[in-house]
């Protein structure tokens, strides 16, 4: 065996353990969307509660928080406090709109979670999920941020708990709503 | 309304001679929901395309094909537009652009790389062996027959 | 009260693999044999220790223990029992004690057996074992045990996963686990081989049932594996190319080559490097594999509950192994350096490089097709697919290359291969094949690989069939008796040889089922009342009724299909939607019905509230040549392994 051949087969090794070690660490809430930075699909759907049609024209020129979320998903119950709690803090700001959209779900649950839980903002159906798969969604609870401009800048998987309460809060949102960029 | 839908189940069960039978067949639309599903991935399944799998969100994913498929948009366009939301991951097999080329080519350069590598060793190999020696004993005719016999397909 | 025995056991049978490691060492420093002595009796009682734990938990789910956690969350009070038997390795807990069950079985069977005759390898093999069998035992009992208690006990368990509620997933774990484990056989003696510098052929012939046997074992959890995948997953195929197969499948790669190259060191004492390397990849390839299926680093996303720390521990212990053993091979290499003699490029010597180099190439590719994904998120930060349509891609020209190395590496002898003869045994095959592709052709399959493994899968079996045909008559001829006689006469002059052979025809058979149920495969979904019927091929498809079905543990709504050829009713297919109680999983039962070596494969995904039910129906011409292909690999391994003693046996391969 030739020295480069020892070489070369150490070298391999360490570089698979190195990745190994390195994948052990990966988020799965962090999945990469290629749709920050793109512009916000449109949509329209009829409103959970009411029933009366909403639309993304409505909402053009504001912030925009979408939330994905569903009757059946254990995660968005942990996280739907919180969601309340921010829209409390930022219903007041003008530019900004707090959307639900309540995803492969039936009516009657959805209006019965919102009844037991609190509403607060908006909810509409996404009756058919096509606009979950134009969001890119993978599961529910998933959290969008549409800046003023139409354009996609933040996307999160998993419950609004925790930092990722601050972050949304403090680093995306505010931000935006000042014309500034958030900070990430 | 509600009742009535059990109720009509029933009935077709009871008297199927009743209800009216078919020869069923899938269209030229559903042939075209078949071919493009299956070359997507079901995100949220492990490696499974969104043709095979029953996850909810594979349903709803194979139901917008269709729609896009009798809107008349093309095999590619409609992939493009899940590469689209979902980036390459929805793709079963890694797009061939840019870095994706190394996982494509990989195979094919070990296969040739090896090859030639293991050739050109051989070829060393052969000539740094000394030719057999002529002046060792040559078997007699009766075991060499007996060694073909045993070792090697006969030449019959 | 049994359960904390067990878990009593398994913790003594820690302490005495750690104990066994150090007889090994006093055993080489001190060489008094009798620490070798009590070092045998450390693996026997690990193996009685590890079989009582094993034991308390099949004990625990067989009287439902609820209180034990791992029974609760694998088991439920309603499962039948054939399967609460298999809920023991239905999980991930109790398939690891399970794994290391196995392990420490074969130790104990490999010290005791090769006692009287390898008394040197005694030390190296009993260290070994014990360092494998530790590293697994500290990973069940402080971060899996399944001995756990679970205060309060729920009133009933949550159940197996029902899609595991499944025959062939009985046997499949157990039956991957002992390949896994017995690769480490052969693995112990090439370290044995390296660290004490008796580096000579005699590892590789002691070994050889082993590596064989346990290339039987991983052969068939492997295609029990790919038969679950089929009548249970309900989409019609047996290989998705998942992490988790292919996980099994690298192992299996490297360790089909190191199979054949070892004859080479037998033969012709080369390549003794080579064949230590490809058996430290072999079972660091299992290892690794474990890592991978285990440690959740490659589950697909929404899997929340991956445990890095669990992740990290088996990563540690992997390193540590595979580590260890390719450092002795680094630091040994020089020593080996084995005289390298070749007198021609065309020899069966160089047939068996250019197998390995093929066999590893496609373990590579795997290898790295399973890694990509891994690879570009470290990278790029982004995500990608690599799914069966990539590999069915690369593999092909692979696979179809080493058919046809299999065809002609056989009749290629030893040394140097006269160019004349060859051309004229292969005349024969070569027509064949060149025949076959044309019938292919004429059938209307006009795909390049199609037809080249046409070719291929032609050639081979007609070099294997007329190679044996003639030799059986030449024994015939000489004893004066029957062709059959003859035959047997033949086959026993060299069992270990045309027992291979047997074991390639299975390949042959094998690699037909999957050409023809690939390429011929016809697939309908429709939506149809009762009543109603669709065409298949030549088949007309009805749907009588639907009805409900109640099962031990779950409930079903259930389709009634006849299948009609012509105006005669073949068959009544049932495939199911079914509900599982405990878990209220739903799950697709297929429907099968078996016809000239095919399948007519049914399900019925869906069934709407107002009796319009979703049917799907696959025809998989020759699909049964996948698993009776692979019976006659088995069977070609089984008579390898039983083969009668013989002094020639080991020359004339």
């Amino acid at each position: 065996m030739t020295r480069v051949t020892q070489v070369t087969i150490l070298i391999v090794l360490v570089i698979l353990f190195a990745l190994l070690y390195q994948g052990l660490w990966g988020d799965p809430h962090r999945i990469p969307t290629v749709l920050v930075g793109t512009r916000a699909p449109l949509f329209e759907g009829p409103d959970v509660e009411t029933g009366a049609s909403l639309s993304s024209s409505q909402f053009a020129g504001k912030v925009i928080l979408v939330n994905f979320w569903a009757s059946w998903c254990q995660e968005c119950k942990v996280e739907h406090d919180n969601l309340l709690r921010l829209y409390e803090d930022f219903r007041d700001h003008p530019d900004f709109v707090m959307l639900g959209i309540n995803y492969q779900d039936e009516v009657e649950d959805a209006r019965a979670y919102l009844k037991e839980r609190g509403s607060g903002f908006a909810h509409m159906r996404d009756v058919k999920g096509t606009l979950a798969i134009a969001f890119g969604v993978y599961g529910v609870p998933e959290t969008f941020v549409i800046d003023k401009a139409g354009l996609i800048r933040h996307k999160r998987i998993g419950p609004i708990v925790g930092d990722a309460y601050t972050q949304l809060t403090k680093h995306v949102l505010t931000p935006l709503l000042n014309d500034a960029n958030p900070v990430l | 309304m509600s009742r009535f839908i059990p109720m009509l189940f029933v009935l077709c069960l009871a008297y199927p001679h009743v209800a009216h039978a078919d020869v069923v067949d899938e269209t030229a639309i559903d042939k075209q929901v078949r071919a493009i599903a299956k070359t997507l991935r079901c995100t949220v399944c492990q490696t499974e395309n969104i043709w095979e799998s029953g996850a909810p969100l594979a349903r709803q994913m194979r139901d917008a094909i269709r729609e896009r498929v009798l809107r008349g948009e093309s095999a590619g366009a409609i992939r493009a537009y899940f590469q689209s939301r979902y980036g390459d991951y929805i793709m079963m097999e890694p797009p061939k652009h840019g870095i994706n080329w190394l996982i494509w080519l990989a195979p094919f350069l070990l296969l040739f790389g090896g090859g030639l590598l293991l050739w050109r060793e051989i070829n060393g190999w052969v000539t740094r062996t000394p030719a057999p020696r002529p002046d060792v004993p040559p078997l007699d005719e009766a075991s060499r027959r007996r060694i073909r016999q045993d070792m090697e397909p006969p030449e019959v | 009260m049994i359960i904390e025995i067990g878990h009593f056991s398994v913790v003594i049978a820690l302490v005495l693999s750690a104990f066994g490691m150090v007889t090994s060492v006093l055993a080489l420093t001190t060489r008094n044999t009798d620490w070798v002595r009590v070092g045998r009796m450390a693996v026997t009682m690990i193996f009685l220790l590890l079989s009582a734990g094993m034991a308390s938990l099949v004990y625990s789910f067989l009287t439902r223990d609820f209180s034990v956690h791992y029974v609760a969350t694998t088991s439920n009070s309603q499962l039948p029992l054939f399967y609460t038997i298999a809920a023991v390795w239905g999980g991930h807990e109790g398939s690891l004690l399970l794994w290391v069950c196995l392990l420490s079985a074969f130790s104990t069977v490999a010290v005791w057996l090769h006692w009287r005759t390898q008394p040197a390898i005694m030390p190296y093999l009993i260290g070994v074992e014990c360092l494998v069998i530790l590293g697994f035992l500290l990973l069940i009992l402080f971060l899996s045990s399944p001995f756990d208690r679970l205060i309060p006990a729920p009133p009933d368990g949550k159940d197996l996963n029902p899609l595991l509620q499944d025959p062939a997933m009985v046997l499949h774990p157990p039956m991957l686990y002992m390949g896994y484990v017995g690769f480490s056989i052969p693995f112990s003696f090439a370290m044995a081989a390296l660290f004490s510098g008796r580096l000579g052929e005699e590892w590789i012939k002691v070994t050889q049932r082993w590596t064989i046997f346990a290339w039987l074992c991983l052969t068939t959890g492997i295609l029990l594996g790919g038969y679950w995948a089929y009548y249970e997953l309900g989409w019609g195929g047996y290989w998705g190319w998942d992490p988790v197969e292919n996980a099994s499948f690298m192992p299996w790669l490297v360790g089909t080559a190191f199979l054949h190259s070892v004859m080479v060191q037998e033969k012709r004492k080369m390549f003794k490097v080579w064949n230590l390397f490809l058996i430290i990849v072999t079972f660091s390839l299992s290892l690794i594999g474990t890592f991978l299926v285990r440690s959740g680093v490659l589950t697909s996303v929404h899997t929340f509950a991956t445990d890095p720390e669990r992740g990290l521990y088996i990563l540690i212990f992997v390193t540590t192994v595979i580590g260890l053993a390719f450092g002795a091979l680094l630091l040994r290499a020089n020593a080996l350096k084995s005289r390298i003699e070749m007198d021609s490029m065309v020899s069966r010597e160089s047939v068996f490089l250019f197998n390995n180099l093929l066999f590893l190439v496609a373990a590579a590719t795997v290898f790295l097709g399973t890694l990509y994904p891994l690879m570009i998120e470290t990278w790029k930060g982004a995500k990608v697919t690599v799914g069966p349509p990539y590999y069915n891609t690369v593999f092909m020209p692979i696979a179809l290359g080493l058919l046809f190395l299999m065809g002609v590496g056989p009749y290629i002898p030893w040394r140097k291969a006269s160019r004349s003869t060859l051309k004229k045994h292969f005349l024969i095959p070569r027509a064949i094949g060149t025949a076959s592709t044309l019938v292919v052709f004429v059938l209307g399959i006009h795909r390049a690989f199609a037809l080249a493994g046409a070719f291929v899968v032609g050639f081979a079996g007609a070099a294997i069939v007329i190679d044996f045909g003639k030799i059986s008559s030449l024994y015939a001829r000489r004893a004066s008796v029957n062709p059959l006689k003859g035959a047997w006469a033949a086959f026993t002059s060299n069992q270990r040889r045309y027992a291979g052979l047997v074991t390639h025809v299975g390949v042959l058979v094998l690699v037909v089922g999957i050409l023809a149920s690939t390429i011929y495969q016809t697939e309908k979904v429709v939506s149809l009342r009762v009543g109603d019927e669709f065409v298949l091929n030549e088949y007309r498809v009805k749907l009588e009724r639907i009805h409900d079905v109640r099962g031990k543990n779950w409930s079903a709504q259930e389709g009634v299909f006849e299948v009609y050829e012509g105006e005669t009713l073949l068959t009544r297919l049932r495939p199911q939607k079914r509900v599982y109680d405990a878990s209220q999983t739903p799950t697709t039962e297929s429907a099968i019905y078996s016809k000239n070596m095919g399948h007519i494969f049914l399900t019925m995904p869906d069934v709407s509230p107002d009796g319009v039910a979703v049917a799907r129906g696959v025809i998989n011409p020759l699909i049964l040549l996948v698993w009776s292909g692979g019976g006659i690999m088995g069977l070609g391994v089984l008579l390898n392994i039983f083969r009668p003693h013989q002094r020639r046996d080991d020359d004339a391969l």
